[in-house]
């Protein structure tokens, strides 16, 4: 790289640097959302797990002691209709109850609940495997007390191998993360990107900057390697920040756990590379195109909806089989593989990686073209 | 034909510490009593690790075996592959350490109870990895077990009429093994192996029943490796397991009047003790004969019901609080001439067994049988088990000619490494008194009692919580065991389908039971 090139870059860093309050800016979302994001777990894990003691109501209790102590033994007994943390969930002892159980019958018990509400699913759920373990045991019983081996009542032995890892069962919240991490290289560069186009442009010393002896290309890579380098310390940020803060999530209580380990972090910053250069090549570019800083501000909005959906789309699974070759759903689904402990996709990582390159040419020689222009440089 | 070992097993009169698992256990899973493959080809290589499966859980987890000389005495004799199974921990908190879990027996397999333990220690499982040994001799680690091919006849067998020292010589001419290298010492060697293996800097241990003693020993031979120590249903060092005969006939007479203190129980069977009585003397003079569906299979077959089936059934179903409770109904109606319930119980026990009979041998005669005091055996031979015992093992232990242990090993156990027993009161293998007796010389342990848990007591009650708790604060002081005290109590079968109160079939009682419950 020539010197003039390096000798641009730095000044349109310290430019930047200048500007406290669009660096902070950019790099509060760097700071803000891991953060934002282990809070919201910490709620999520608290709302979705099941209490250690579960208070529901039990109509007839007397009708049935035992099960009733069994139940207890669960930690599930029953609490007043009008206590805080009497969840709604209700369950009836039939007054016939002792009276089939004495004859071998089966006695019924009735549950009452909403399964829609997700902050009682998992208590539901540990209800029903209460009465289904009681119902399971005195089954057994039953048969020993008529001579009869209790396997009998299995012909069927299901034995499940689950391949998931610990890391795996993790996915769809590291998909989450990764997602945000991805938005990062969007959100870190915007405000220098913006600044150094359009709010040159206002400045009034785009036109200087061009009366000098440089060429638009030598200008147009600085701009981008200045904007790129600003990305890829948010994504640095980001990550670090991922790692400390998730750590401290009681993701156990999941059944999993979510780690940013180093070799996540080099993937993420090798894969990220070439998102960031694209991420400042389309933001400078659209910048270029608006008339005004504003005009620019609510241009890039609207365009960061694609990266955007494309992530989304590449972490939830919805969309076509195609979108695995498209930049940042190609290497959000190839990182999501990663983290899963899966192969690497070495091709899709490649051919969306090269995908994403290609629209970065296509778009810093857009801009090259486009400072020729006087209507651009001039914003007319 | 039968083998001597096997015999000694469904007679049930071997000095078994194990768990027993639940009845539910039995429907929600089959037994693993299937002999897990032996990996032959591995024998070459020193240690192996891979991702696999086990028995009862989806989760993946890590195997592997290392080599070891069956005798230590010459290391570059035969070699023998001991199997662990590490199951991760879900957030690991310190890589350095782990948690070893050694099962009962002596005999059973770790591995092949890797769901029970998986279950137990959930909550430590969050933070720690969980490491199973198939100790030598028991499950994939070179099992020595002495399979006979009379399994449908198990239940028309009359137990006194087999020579126990012939069916034992059969059973070790067919193992190929040193069987005088399989007692607890040089297990114990094989788990040390295996924890620096595996690089671990510390373990925590959890021993239940017989596995209590393999813990004791590591306290004794390597505490600079344990970080703490949890003794479910202790054996103490000081103790031989043959002395187990008063503790069973202690859980029997518990087991009697806690039925009599039980309100509807005692309505139901206000005469246990005697039906009980009834059923032993009949049987001693002569087994019934009789002709009843196979608890399995369904054909008619024939049933020799003896003293020590009767008996050896309702020992076995001592072991756990869901079969327990089964008890008084099983006894009245035997001394009402229904056998089925006993047949069914004596099925269960059968089936659940998964000891491996020489490597039980092994331990029981070398570490066991040459310390009984004339004394103790006096004392031992007043109940029926411990007769029973004796017996079988003057025979057995004659043939398999353990070297005695030293002296030494029978020396209470010192040391200030964090303990925690636990014992059950209802317990009919490992009494409380026993766990007093490990505490002698223990200065940083606490012993606590479970008043409604038999054997096992981590797997009944909140002590797994306990345990939880000491492996993640390393200390005793903190403990509180107020939960052990909650009152889990089932109700007993008061027949063979209800543990509710039985409705009287009095016209006007539904009504009667509505208004009461208003």
């Amino acid at each position: 790289m020539s010197n003039k090139i390096i000798s641009m870059i730095r000044k349109e860093l310290i430019d930047a640097a200048r500007d406290k309050r669009s660096v902070m800016a950019g790099l509060y979302y760097a700071v803000g959302t891991p953060l934002l994001m282990c809070g919201m777990f910490f709620l999520l894990i608290g709302q979705l797990t099941s209490p250690e003691d579960l208070n529901i109501k039990i109509d007839n209790a007397k009708g049935a002691p035992d099960l009733v102590k069994f139940l207890a033994s669960r930690g599930i007994t029953h609490g007043e209709s009008d206590a805080k943390d009497t969840k709604d969930i209700q369950l009836i002892i039939s007054d016939e109850y002792a009276a089939n159980m004495a004859k071998g019958l089966s006695a019924e018990v009735t549950l009452i609940a909403d399964a829609s509400n997700e902050k009682l699913q998992n208590s539901i759920r540990r209800l029903e495997r209460s009465l289904q373990e009681y119902s399971g045991e005195m089954g057994s019983l039953r048969l020993i007390a008529r001579g009869i081996d209790p396997r009998v009542m299995q012909p069927i032995k299901v034995n499940v191998k689950d391949e998931a890892t610990p890391d795996s069962k993790a996915g769809m919240i590291l998909g989450l993360a990764t997602m945000t991490m991805i938005y990062a290289v969007f959100i870190s560069g915007m405000n220098l990107a913006i600044d150094t186009s359009a709010g040159e442009r206002e400045r009034n010393s785009l036109a200087l900057l061009l009366s000098h002896p440089v060429s638009t290309w030598e200008i147009v890579i600085a701009k981008i390697t200045a904007v790129t380098i600003f990305a890829m310390v948010g994504l640095v940020l980001t990550l670090l920040i991922s790692k400390v803060a998730y750590s401290f999530v009681p993701w156990q209580e999941l059944g999993f756990a979510v780690s940013v380990n180093t070799s996540f972090i080099v993937m993420m910053l090798l894969v990220g590379l070439p998102v960031a250069i694209m991420a400042a090549c389309l933001q400078l570019f659209v910048s270029f195109m608006a008339k005004s800083f504003k005009e620019a501000q609510s241009y890039i909005t609207i365009v960061l909806m694609v990266p955007m959906m494309l992530a989304m789309a590449a972490s939830y699974n919805i969309a076509p089989e195609a979108i695995q070759w498209l930049p940042i759903s190609g290497q959000m689904q190839a990182l999501i593989e990663f983290i899963k402990g899966r192969e690497l996709p070495l091709t899709q990582i490649a051919v969306s990686s090269a995908f994403t390159l290609t629209i970065a040419t296509g778009l810093a020689i857009g801009m090259q073209k486009s400072l020729k222009s006087e209507k651009i440089v001039f914003g007319l | 034909m039968l083998h001597g070992m096997y015999s000694q097993l469904r007679a049930q009169i071997s000095p078994v510490l194990w768990r027993h698992k639940s009845a539910s256990a039995a429907i929600l899973m089959a037994v693993g009593m299937i002999p897990l493959a032996v990996h032959a080809e591995e024998n070459n290589a020193a240690t192996t690790q891979q991702a696999c499966y086990v028995d009862g859980l989806s989760e993946q987890m890590q195997c592997g075996a290392i080599s070891v000389p069956e005798n230590y005495a010459k290391p570059d004799g035969k070699q023998i592959q001991i199997h662990y199974v590490v199951m991760p921990a879900t957030k690991p908190s310190n890589r350095q350490e782990a948690l070893l879990a050694i099962a009962g027996g002596p005999g059973q397999s770790a591995i092949e109870n890797a769901q029970g333990f998986d279950r137990m220690l959930s909550k430590v499982r969050q933070t720690e990895d969980v490491i199973l040994i198939d100790q030598r001799g028991t499950g994939q680690s070179n099992q020595l077990q002495c399979i006979g091919d009379a399994f449908d006849s198990a239940l028309a067998i009359d137990e006194s009429l087999f020579d126990t020292r012939v069916e034992t010589q059969k059973c070790l001419d067919e193992l190929d093994a040193d069987v005088t290298q399989y007692g607890s010492l040089n297990a114990l060697k094989d788990f040390e192996a295996v924890r620096a293996h595996l690089g671990y800097q510390k373990l925590h241990l959890y021993g239940v029943s017989y596995g209590t003693r393999m813990a004791q020993l590591y306290m004794r031979h390597y505490p600079e490796s344990l970080a703490t120590v949890t003794l479910d249903g202790v054996v103490p060092m000081q103790q031989s397991v043959l002395a187990i005969g008063n503790a069973i006939a202690r859980a029997f007479d518990l087991l009697i009047e806690d039925c009599s203190n039980n309100q509807l129980c005692n309505k139901q069977f206000p005469d246990l003790k005697a039906d009980l009585d009834k059923v032993d003397a009949e049987l001693t003079q002569a087994p019934k004969i009789s002709l009843v569906p196979d608890p399995l299979t369904g054909e008619a077959t024939k049933l020799t019901m003896t003293r020590s089936k009767f008996k050896g059934a309702l020992r076995m179903a001592l072991y756990s609080p869901a079969t327990r409770s089964l008890i008084p109904h099983a006894i009245h109606q035997a001394a009402n001439g229904n056998f089925q319930p006993i047949t069914g119980l004596y099925a269960m026990s059968m089936d659940n067994a998964g000891i491996a009979m020489g490597m039980h041998a092994s331990v029981v005669c070398g570490e066991d049988w040459q310390r009984l005091t004339p004394e103790l055996r006096e004392q031992t031979n007043q109940s029926y088990f411990g007769h029973e015992m004796l017996k079988t093992f003057a025979e057995s232990c004659a043939v398999w000619n353990m070297p005695a242990v030293d002296a030494s090993f029978g020396d209470a156990i010192a040391g200030d490494i964090p303990t925690l027993l636990l014992s059950g009161e209802l317990d009919p293998a490992t009494p409380p008194s026993w766990g007093e007796l490990a505490m002698e010389k223990l200065t940083n342990a606490k012993h606590f009692v479970a008043p409604y848990a038999t054997h096992g007591v981590a797997y009944q009650s909140c002590g797994n919580d306990l345990i939880a708790d000491l492996v993640e604060t390393g200390s005793v002081a903190e403990l509180d065991a107020a939960c052990l005290s909650e009152d889990i109590r089932r109700n007993f079968y008061l027949n063979a389908s209800t543990v509710e109160a039985i409705p009287s079939d009095d016209a006007s009682k539904p009504d009667e039971q509505t208004a009461l419950n208003q």
